[in-house]
């Protein structure tokens, strides 16, 4: 039987500030190279819960800020939806500014109290433009592999009652103070790292993948192995540079 | 004038004559800095006796109209004085300043960032808006950012000044409509330009008035085409000059747009459409943009690529062109390029897998490599330029300075 995930990609032309399609690219890839099928479904206004609820996993990536007022109120409307899916286990993956999206509210600079999607058990803070924005390459532990992004944020998140997805080896992470990085909530990760960040992690993008087979077709199924050479070569790259 | 400022202004130019003389090659911001650090507001103090001052801001195209303003100008006997080594920030300014005091032509390229500081002490004759896209968010902050900084920033400025805008450029063309500077537009109005279908690096695709989805009858490339909005009130302007009117010197369809811009702010400078388009024809393209070295016969060009929608271009021109040959791609993620090179994921390289062979080099080659691997594109890493007969680079910025460095020996003029 030939296997086949659908992904859904949540407001494409909205929230895509700076390469996240590269996620896109990354799983659809991967994917073909190893003969399951993909079909890219765009999360978008006109969409329908059940055309949610049929996603075998889930994309968000990162929105400037008019573009995230414009996308709100309707992603809010997807909350319960979409936490029904991750409770069943679909993963999700969730960059840039997931964190503030995701938890129970976001802090603005200015005091104004955001909601969010309210999935995930923590709060953020954006302490105004004195607190410098964390921006650089980043370099994180999970379990026992690493993993390389670039985080470019201005608010805070801390955790509730919620595992932090990986722990800061250099960075700032969700705060800068507790070497937490991003959250998980069943097999839905969420992280400050912004843009393409599963090109140069190769095994969370397959452990995207493997979950999203292993709840679609209610077993584990092993991937078969690709040429990882560039891939970790460039990761490599990142974990041995300086600034 | 006072003794300040008379200090600064003095100190600044004797740095500057020694950096000259001495050829140290620090001439294009040091004794700007040193005479800023004496008084911030210099700006003021120098601008304010010259004539004809040109400001040129925006994402893409600014060091290329202001070349071609410069040789539309000198083209009718004008004496023009510009920041010619991409030294667009206050202290660049302030140094050519210092370096030339009297031609009556001034023509600036200035930083998005810094022209909202530049405006506080400065009342151009002209401003011209080229574009606005994503570029260097680690470093300008998005797209939005600026454009309100610009909005507040031009907002100040009476009918003393004209504002050139963009008017395929829906966010550039809202600022323009609300403006109490006067206002001219430039557009393509060239259907047979369209793409064949929207590219995914685009910024500006919702109505900066109401938030409604702006719709598109074509785009020419990111969000500038012939937008519409559907739902409120703002609609596009009328262009004071179009495609039809003036002819691009250079390759690409960003230089239609940079031609536009420059013949019109020459209009304004009362130069007559005749004179205008002879001037262009002798126009040569400023460094590293579309820019053609021959080095021991073997024609190389470099396109300038810093961002998602200018690397579309170059690839756009590479593809459209007579000449035939290998692409290098080189990345780096030093200051001036911005330190994160996430953008590379925008280009659309997918519909470029047809090129004959693609080299990829500079600080941040491996993530470049893996780029084009999930395009379908097998990259080879390369450490020096390779020796074929035609060549065409696509560089950032501090990469195309290394690369002119070492095809000539400089890495400026």
């Amino acid at each position: 039987m030939k296997q086949s995930l659908t992904i859904g990609w949540l407001y494409p032309e909205l929230m895509s500030t700076y390469g996240d399609r590269g996620n896109i690219f990354v799983l659809t890839k991967r994917c073909e190279w190893r003969k399951i099928q993909v079909d890219i479904k765009t999360l978008d206004f006109q969409t329908s819960d059940r055309v949610i609820e049929d996603c075998d996993l889930v994309f968000g990536g990162g929105a400037q800020d008019r573009q995230q007022g414009l996308a709100i109120d309707n992603l809010l409307k997807k909350g319960p939806v979409l936490k029904k899916l991750f409770d069943r286990g679909v993963p999700g993956l969730f960059v840039c500014g997931a964190p503030q999206l995701l938890g129970h509210y976001y802090m603005t600079g200015d005091g104004k109290k955001l909601t969010g999607l309210g999935i995930f058990d923590m709060e953020s803070k954006h302490f105004g433009k004195e607190k410098p924005r964390c921006i650089g390459n980043t370099v994180y532990r999970w379990d026992d592999t690493t993993i390389v992004g670039f985080e470019n944020h201005g608010g805070r998140t801390y955790l509730g009652n919620i595992q932090p997805f990986a722990t800061v080896v250099k960075g700032s992470g969700n705060n800068g103070e507790d070497k937490t990085e991003g959250a998980v909530y069943k097999n839905c990760i969420a992280t400050y790292s912004h843009g393409p960040f599963l090109p140069k992690n190769p095994h969370v993008a397959d452990w995207l993948i493997s979950k999203a087979l292993e709840v679609k077709y209610g077993k584990k199924i092993k991937l078969s192995e690709l040429d990882d050479t560039l891939e970790w070569q460039a990761h490599e790259f990142i974990l041995n540079k300086r600034a | 004038m006072d003794l300040r400022t008379r200090e600064a202004i003095t100190l600044g130019k004797l740095v500057s004559a020694i950096s000259q003389t001495l050829r140290l090659g620090a001439g294009a911001t040091w004794p700007g800095e040193i005479a800023l650090r004496i008084q911030p507001r210099i700006l003021r103090f120098l601008t304010h006796r010259i004539p004809h001052l040109v400001l040129v801001a925006g994402t893409n195209g600014k060091t290329t109209t202001v070349k071609m303003i410069q040789t539309i100008l000198t083209h009718a006997g004008h004496r023009v004085v510009r920041n010619a080594s991409g030294a667009n920030l206050d202290n660049g300014l302030v140094s050519t300043l210092l370096s030339d005091e009297r031609a009556p032509y001034v023509i600036f390229e200035v930083d998005e960032a810094t022209l909202p500081n530049i405006l506080k002490d400065v009342t151009p004759e002209i401003v011209v808006l080229t574009n606005l896209f994503r570029d260097q968010l680690d470093r300008y902050g998005e797209v939005d950012t600026i454009a309100e900084k610009w909005f507040v920033a031009l907002g100040a400025l009476d009918a003393k000044t004209t504002v050139v805008v963009n008017a395929d450029d829906p966010h550039l063309a809202f600022i323009g409509s609300k403006l109490a500077a006067r206002v001219k537009y430039y557009g393509l109005e060239d259907p047979s330009l369209f793409l064949p279908k929207m590219q995914h690096a685009t910024d500006t695709i919702y109505c900066p008035n109401c938030g409604a989805r702006l719709t598109f009858a074509g785009v020419y490339f990111s969000h500038l085409g012939k937008w519409a909005c559907g739902v409120c009130s703002f609609v596009p302007p009328t262009e004071d000059v179009t495609a039809g009117d003036f002819q691009s010197p250079v390759e690409g369809v960003y230089n239609k747009y940079n031609t536009l811009a420059a013949a019109l702010s020459a209009q304004i400078l009362d130069i007559g459409k005749q004179t205008i388009r002879e001037a262009l024809t002798s126009f040569t393209p400023a460094f590293g943009r579309m820019e053609t070295i021959v080095v021991e016969g073997r024609r190389i060009k470099i396109l300038l690529s810093k961002n998602p929608t200018g690397f579309n271009e170059s690839l756009r021109t590479v593809a459209a062109s007579v000449d035939r040959g290998p692409v290098l791609l080189a990345l780096n993620d030093r200051i001036p390029d911005g330190r994160d090179v996430s953008w590379i994921w925008d280009v659309d390289f997918e519909q470029y897998s047809n090129f004959p062979k693609y080299y990829v080099s500079g600080d941040r080659a491996l993530d470049m490599a893996l780029r084009l691997k999930y395009a379908g594109i097998t990259a080879s890493i390369v450490d020096d330029i390779p020796k074929v007969d035609m060549l065409w680079i696509l560089p950032t910025y501090s990469a195309m300075l290394d690369i002119r460095k070492k095809l000539i020996g400089r890495k400026i003029l």
